[in-house]
């Protein structure tokens, strides 16, 4: 069998594995063995374990764990409660207002959640209900949370960036602030379509006598302030080269968790069983993923499958557009199904040559790959956000949130467009404070 | 087995056992997690308040979420957390849904028994040949090594478990039920 043949037997194996149901992980890895058991024999299996444990032992990865436990102490917190309202209070004179203070919160929580999912069912609680009772659509008030919530995985910190950092040895650090002005970029798109489609159906504001105190409003800051001083912190810590990512992660969930006790005082055990719980079962659930993808790219590159996809692309000698087209619709119908961290892992080994011979720069392909992800958490059939949209507003039907989300996927397909035409949106941030590369 | 299948039989036994062990397994591994937390506060501390140098922290957190992730892959398992892609099992009957759980359970399941048989040879080698980390630490590496064991064998008792599950109906395949009809 050539290694063509071998490269395409393994990845519909694969495909076919991961769409049967079986845990992304155990799937990855069940694969890897049965291959190795074909392609090299029984004393292949030799290196499995150290090859699986040697995965997880990178001090990078211990990042993970520590900005999933940013966003679990915030997300069960009523913080997303409290900055949806401060917004509001400030806001809701504005046109549209209820609307920019539920994407700018999305905004604002991802700065502080490196998830997708914590960062829409925070804000949702609140926003959802709160513009369904002024009269908002059914499809416009579950649609854009569900499309302010994939900000999550944009605007650092980022888990997803995190991932293809360490898929593709590019620097954490330079990704993170590579999705700040894509991330602000996307955020004003959704504004403006948001903006637009309640403008030609017609505004719903608060009561025109309604009007909220300037004690009110200066009321709400307390509570918002020391979150939004984290950000800062973890910000500049990470930027001002005083820490590494896992450092400042690691600080800033310790932090996080201190915040939620003082101020919401959550200082019961089952407070916080909670942040812990699913601070553990986030992490637990992408390192797996994790272990399962380093055994499956040393399969990938000890039977030089990699490599040979990579020199064939490049022997086809498509226009290097056509071949970023191809490469964006081939991670869409991935994100159709598959759950962000897998594909990204699974993918990245592969793709990462395939970029940099055609020239792309890989922390802009990492924007992409990023926002190519985020159409895959509101697009259906996996569509994450759209079913925790759901449990939030359950007498929506499905099918209404998922047409609200239409008009969020053209913008994060616009946002592709603009950025390939102005690459500079991404790269321009990271090259500026630290230095190009090469 | 006569009366295996009975309220308190055998395999109920086996069921709460393996179940209050996943649980414990799992608020162990919460634990190493805030562990790690804290020990990395104590790095940044040492290193960049009082200057001075820091010798186990970095390899004492990594151990940490490494031991995390292999300890608590069966409760986490056990709460449905282990992520895996429904479309197919959603748009199948329920007949072959249940054919489709069998076949990947047992599949993982012997993913699970495999990688726990290798982790098992490789941590008995790293305590028979006494490896130290090449760290400036230079850690006993069976120690940190026995979570991968650990964790699998718990593991595979939790496959087990949710395979006896699966097949005497007392949960249906991949979770779908009436509690996850999403439409």
């Amino acid at each position: 069998m050539s290694p063509t043949q071998e490269g395409a037997l393994v990845l519909i194996v694969t495909l076919a594995m991961l769409l049967s149901g079986v845990p992304v992980a155990f799937g990855l890895g069940a694969v890897s063995i049965v291959f190795l058991l074909i392609f090299q024999g029984f004393d292949a299996l030799q290196v499995v374990a150290e090859t699986f444990y040697s995965g997880l032992n990178e001090f990078t990865l211990v990042s993970i764990p520590m900005f999933v436990m940013m966003g679990a102490a915030i997300g069960s917190s009523p913080a997303g409660k409290d900055l949806y309202e401060a917004l509001d209070r400030w806001l809701y004179r504005l046109p549209g207002g209820l609307v920019i203070s539920n994407l700018g919160a999305c905004a604002i929580f991802a700065a502080l959640t490196g998830s997708s999912p914590a960062c829409c069912a925070a804000i949702g609680k609140m926003g959802i209900p709160e513009m369904r009772r002024r009269g908002y659509p059914d499809d416009i008030a579950t649609g854009s949370i569900c499309a302010g919530g994939t900000l999550g995985i944009l605007i650092p910190p980022s888990i997803t960036f995190i991932l293809y950092g360490i898929a593709t040895e590019t620097s954490i650090g330079r990704l993170f602030l590579a999705g700040v002005l894509p991330g602000l970029l996307l955020t004003g798109l959704f504004m403006l379509w948001t903006l637009f489609i309640i403008w030609k159906r017609g505004f719903r504001t608060h009561a025109p006598d309604f009007r909220y105190s300037w004690r009110e409003k200066f009321q709400s800051i307390p509570k918002i302030a020391p979150f939004l001083a984290i950000i800062v912190g973890v910000i500049y810590v990470l930027y001002g080269g005083v820490a590494t990512p896992s450092e400042a992660a690691g600080v800033g969930a310790a932090l996080c968790v201190t915040l939620a006790v003082v101020i919401y005082r959550m200082w019961r055990a089952k407070d916080w069983w909670l942040i812990l719980r699913d601070t553990m079962r986030e992490s637990v659930m992408i390192l797996t993923i994790i272990a399962a993808a380093v055994l499956f790219g040393y399969v990938l590159t000890s039977l030089y499958l990699t490599q040979t996809l990579a020199q064939a692309v490049a022997d086809m000698h498509v226009n290097r557009w056509v071949l970023m087209g191809i490469i964006n619709l081939f991670l869409l119908v991935c994100g159709f199904f598959i759950p962000p961290a897998a594909i990204i892992l699974m993918t990245s080994p592969i793709l990462y040559p395939i970029i940099r011979a055609a020239g792309f720069d890989p922390v802009w392909f990492g924007v992409i790959l990023t926002i190519n992800m985020e159409v895959g958490l509101i697009h259906p059939p996996v569509g994450l956000n759209i079913y925790i949209v759901n449990s939030i507003a359950p007498d929506v039907p499905v099918t209404r949130v998922m047409w609200g989300t239409i008009p969020y996927v053209l913008c994060m397909f616009l946002a592709i467009v603009i950025l390939s035409v102005f690459p500079e949106i991404a790269t321009w941030l990271p090259n500026h404070l630290m230095g190009a590369v090469r | 087995m006569r009366g295996a299948n009975r309220p308190g039989g055998a395999v109920d036994g086996y069921l709460r056992a393996v179940g209050l062990l996943s649980r414990a397994a799992g608020v162990f591994a919460a634990g190493l997690i805030a562990f790690g937390v804290l020990v990395i506060c104590d790095m940044v501390i040492e290193r960049y308040l009082l200057g001075r140098d820091t010798v186990w922290q970095i390899d004492v957190v990594t151990y940490c979420v490494v031991a995390a992730t292999f300890i608590g892959s069966a409760y986490v398992l056990k709460t449905r957390g282990h992520v895996n892609v429904d479309v197919l099992p959603l748009h199948v009957g329920p007949r072959v849904r249940f054919w489709l759980a069998l076949a990947t359970g047992l599949l993982a399941l012997a993913f699970c028994v495999v990688l726990f048989v290798l982790g098992s040879l490789y941590w008995h080698e790293a305590w028979a040949n006494n490896w130290r980390s090449d760290t400036v630490w230079r850690a006993r590496l069976w120690i940190p090594y026995a979570a991968m064991p650990v964790g699998l064998g718990l593991l595979v008792l939790q496959y087990v478990a949710e395979l006896i599950c699966l097949v005497t109906g007392r949960t249906p395949p991949f979770g779908i039920g009436a509690d996850r009809l999403r439409e």
